[in-house]
């Protein structure tokens, strides 16, 4: 981070901490006012995209965060984050504006494509993504950031083995703060479009069913029957003070950058609707959708990240069960749970959760905080396991209609294979497709 | 005593038949309500070791503190050691890693 020499604080910077400070976290949307940067108007576009006089490609993570920003799933961000509000993000936690923010988004550029290209601040971009005109970015700053402060203030390690250490480290090294716009909007493709929700549809979609109370579950995996209990035992909670029909579960499933051996995202948000399909949820209960972003595997920092982006999807409640977002051992096995008590009130009640398992003795999958026997303790990656075995588990623990599910998203969408492959990573069909556009 | 940590070799209709071939099907312990399994036992260095060699692996420190994502070949290697050795402690483990 590039040092500033001290001066007394002009009152406009003294204002403006004052408001930091005072800021209402709470509400719903973050910041007040759900973020709308996407135009559909393609004379509109056309007209903004020509005013742009440099063209860069940018890549895929790029691209998810241009579109969840855009649709204003991270509201109150409207653009790539400027020095200010990362470096508050590694003080404090918060954006410069004040209001919580955990997890910088940023636009990185070497500093020859920089030189190159002859890009400079006051500049406006034309971003391009899967070869046509996406979005424009206006560039208000150009910074350069210590990555490894980055790092250890977000993930807690400087070690590249974290995977959200080693992308920040492959972070390049300047980057671009400003606001962006999709000119372009993408298509979602099938089977992904039946689960697209942008906040603004997700809201209106609780009303429609009636829903009072929305309570979010994060997930990357396909659903085994413990997951299906955090989300019974999170939506009890969250039903506790209105009609059961005025509760409903809202599973926003993660669909960004894969790791092999991770299931093909087919299966993930699939087998999740197969719950509600075949009534382990009643109808109107339980609703599938997507995120579009690159885990970063944050642990208590990731909470806090999601916390405001289902908030600003509309949900009331998020679950938070054991090891939330975290990866290895780098995160205490609740830290998820604790980080909460020490920030200011987010406006979405977290719901904390402990494990729930198999019990022999119960004959049931039943939770740690209940029972009194010796369980068998079972995870996503204990099922994933039993899976590549070729063996298929019992009801108790996934749902046939799940399993079947699972197996039938491999034949279709993933070669064969439920998990992620080298031959899904090369040929898989791209979740969005950016339409054609002349400008 | 140290900490060993156990691999599951989830036991198919297959791998059964070579169990009770080899006379070792209660070896086989039942789990999650109809599920048979083999409790392999690594030690520290062979969990490293397998961690190391296969990436795309993990011990589920978390819950089960198993090893769990080994490809189904390694499993399957594993498999036939144990049929070889009839045992399920860390030698086999040993064994299997050097011919992995």
């Amino acid at each position: 981070m590039a040092k500033k020499k001290a001066t007394r604080k002009a009152p406009a910077a003294r204002a403006k901490k004052r408001a930091a400070a005072k800021v209402d976290n709470s509400l719903s949307p973050h910041g007040g006012k759900l973020v709308n940067r996407v135009i559909e108007d393609r004379e509109k576009a056309r007209k903004l995209a020509s005013k742009a006089k440099i063209e860069l490609p940018i890549r895929d993570q790029h691209a998810r965060e241009i579109v969840s920003m855009a649709y204003g799933f991270f509201s109150p961000l409207d653009g790539f984050m400027k020095e200010a509000d990362v470096a508050n993000i590694c003080k404090k936690m918060t954006l410069a504006s004040g209001y919580v923010w955990s997890i910088p988004i940023v636009f990185d550029l070497s500093d020859e494509e920089i030189k190159s290209m002859g890009i400079k601040e006051g500049d406006t971009l034309l971003l391009k993504y899967q070869n046509q005109p996406f979005a424009t970015l206006d560039v208000e700053e150009i910074y350069s950031f210590d990555k490894k402060l980055m790092a250890v203030s977000v993930y807690g390690t400087d070690e590249e083995k974290h995977p959200g250490v080693k992308r920040t480290y492959q972070y390049k090294d300047k980057f671009l703060g400003g606001r962006i716009t999709l000119i372009n909007p993408p298509r979602i493709n099938p089977p992904f479009d039946k689960f697209w929700y942008p906040p603004a549809q997700s809201r209106e979609k609780f009303k429609e069913l009636g829903w009072k109370r929305a309570v979010a579950h994060q997930t990357r995996n396909v659903p085994h029957t413990g997951h299906e209990w955090l989300m019974k035992g999170a939506w009890f909670e969250a039903q506790s003070d209105v009609n059961p029909d005025e509760c409903g579960v809202l599973v926003n499933c993660v669909v960004g950058e894969k790791r092999k051996g991770d299931y093909i995202d087919e299966a993930i948000v699939l087998s999740h609707a197969a719950l509600g399909e075949n009534n382990y949820f009643k109808q109107g209960t339980h609703m599938v959708s997507i995120l579009l972003w690159d885990m970063r595997y944050a642990g208590p920092k990731e909470a806090v990240f999601h916390a405001i982006v289902r908030k600003n999807m509309g949900c009331t409640h998020h679950m938070f069960g054991r090891d939330h977002a975290g990866v290895g051992d780098y995160y205490a096995k609740y830290a998820a749970h604790e980080i909460f008590s020490k920030i200011p009130n987010l406006g979405i009640k977290s719901v904390l959760t402990l494990e729930w398992w198999y019990c022999p003795t119960c004959g049931e999958v039943t939770y740690e905080g209940l029972c009194g026997h010796k369980p068998q303790k079972f995870s996503g990656s204990v099922l994933r396991s039993i899976l590549l075995d070729g063996v298929k588990p019992t009801r108790l623990v996934m749902r046939p209609e799940v399993f079947d599910t699972v197996m039938m998203a491999a034949d279709k969408y993933g070669f064969g294979n439920p998990f992620v492959d080298d031959k899904y990573l090369a040929q898989r069909n791209e979740v969005m497709t950016v339409p054609p556009m002349e400008v | 005593m140290a900490e060993t940590f156990p691999i599951y070799i989830w036991i198919n209709e297959e791998r059964l038949a070579k169990l009770q071939q080899a006379g070792l099907a209660d070896k086989a312990v039942e789990a999650f309500a109809g599920l048979k399994r083999l409790e392999v036992h690594a030690n520290e260095a062979q969990k490293d070791e397998l961690l190391k060699r296969f990436p795309g692996s993990k011990c589920d420190l978390s819950t089960t503190r198993s090893i769990e994502l080994l490809p189904r070949a390694f499993k399957d290697k594993l498999f036939a050691k144990v049929l070889e050795m009839r045992r399920l402690d860390p030698e086999v483990v040993d064994a299997a890693l050097k011919n992995a």
